[in-house]
């Protein structure tokens, strides 16, 4: 079966999982969890950077998954996305009542470049992957590097200000007007 | 700022004031979710780490104590015993899976000792005023304005995660007394949001609300 093919199977059978989950099917959940605890557990534990509170998250997303599945629309988007939402979003919810470990400020040399990632590039490789990875690069290199220490170790603005050594206000506006930036490359599509 | 909340980037009162927005209007509301929709994708970008093969059996045993619903945490005591014994664990597992757990250790903070007040406010001139006596285990709301509706309010209260509980259905009219379920009442802390939505007396309390609220006010401690 063509890597593509392949993909959408495995997304289909997901959706189909978390469906009933929603219909309260226990064991599609704990098929649910087989398929997707690795990923779930990697967000939890590169947003709280603390492996016992990423053990305490990842069993909460797992119970707002089951809680929840009903709210999955599969025409809305991938289950995995979904997922990786309710993950991010719980992890996120958790540092921002606990507070999480400081990210150590970047070795100057590589502030730009290095961090941006072997992930980022792997994923370059995979053509299925979503339009937004190439908007994302497509911003210049400090609002690239804010956004991805927001979205993916969950950030805050002081904290990003504190990471990439530059005023409050300066990491705001890179924020925003990636933001912006992102949503008009998005839109022209 | 319906962006910066759907990135996750903002903390303290600006996160606490973009989620009550995003409770209280709809619009707002709307621009988050699109933006979610726009960044959620990104997710595909974290690598993997397989967690603990113990977490699992965690899980599904806190989800038979499910009905209980939401945040209340029973089996810490025994995440500690999967991590000293194996074939332990595996028979805890089957006594806490089996045996409805009796004691429950209510997580999250304490109650404030003091009484509390909040003032829910909604469009039109929606108004609600609450006083809450968290050690008599009792709020009392008063609707000052309500909207003509042939549906019943219903009062919730949000706490950090953003998750509503019903705290019952409450009076259109006039003050009504409402009873703190002792599971719920240690959310009723400074800061934690109390809302009203619209709904059908059938069935209440409700799991979730139906509607946006027609009303929302935090919660200040006194």
């Amino acid at each position: 079966m063509p890597n593509a093919e392949l993909a959408d199977a495995r997304r289909d059978e997901l959706s189909g999982l978390i469906e009933q989950v929603a219909r309260g099917d226990r064991a599609a959940l704990a098929a649910v969890y087989e398929r997707t605890s690795a990923k779930l557990f990697g967000v939890c534990l590169r947003v709280a950077r603390d492996r016992d509170a990423a053990e305490d998250i990842l069993q909460d997303v797992y119970l707002k998954v089951w809680n929840r599945a009903g709210r999955f629309d599969r025409t809305c988007g991938s289950p995995i996305t979904w997922l990786c939402a309710v993950a991010r979003n719980a992890a996120i919810d958790w540092v921002r009542k606990h507070g999480a470990p400081v990210l150590p400020a970047p070795d100057p040399d590589d502030a730009s470049g290095a961090d941006l990632g072997e992930a980022m590039e792997a994923m370059a490789a995979d053509e299925g992957r979503a339009h937004i990875f190439d908007c994302l690069e497509g911003l210049p290199d400090q609002q690239q590097r804010a956004i991805r220490l927001a979205f993916f170790d969950g950030s805050s603005h002081s904290e990003l200000a504190s990471i990439m050594q530059v005023p409050l206000g300066t990491t705001k506006s890179w924020i925003r007007r990636g933001l912006l930036q992102l949503r008009g490359c998005l839109q022209g599509e | 700022m319906a962006a910066e909340l759907a990135l996750g980037v903002l903390e303290g009162e600006e996160r606490a004031e973009a989620i009550r927005q995003s409770l209280a209007n709809p619009a707002f509301a709307a621009m988050v979710r699109k933006w979610q929709g726009r960044l959620d994708p990104l997710g595909e970008g974290y690598d993997e780490t397989p967690p603990p093969s113990n977490l699992w059996p965690a899980i599904e045993a806190r989800l038979g104590a499910q009905p209980l619903g939401g945040d209340v945490r029973k089996v810490q005591f025994w995440r500690g015993a999967t991590a000293l014994a194996g074939a332990l664990a595996a028979c805890l597992a089957a006594v806490v899976v089996f045996r409805p757990p009796t004691i429950q250790e209510v997580q999250v903070q304490a109650p404030s000792g003091g009484s509390a007040i909040a003032q829910l406010a909604g469009a039109d001139g929606t108004l609600l005023a609450a006083n809450l006596s968290p050690q008599e285990n009792r709020l009392s709301i008063r609707a000052v304005t309500l909207p003509d509706s042939a549906l019943v309010p219903e009062l919730w209260i949000i706490p950090g995660d953003g998750v509503p509980r019903s705290l019952g259905l409450i009076n259109a009219d006039g003050t009504t007394l409402v009873v703190l379920p002792p599971e719920l009442k240690a959310l009723l802390v400074d800061g934690a949001v109390l809302a009203v939505s619209l709904e059908t007396p059938e069935g209440a309390p409700h799991t979730a609300p139906s509607s946006t609220p027609i009303a929302t006010g935090k919660i200040s401690t006194i």
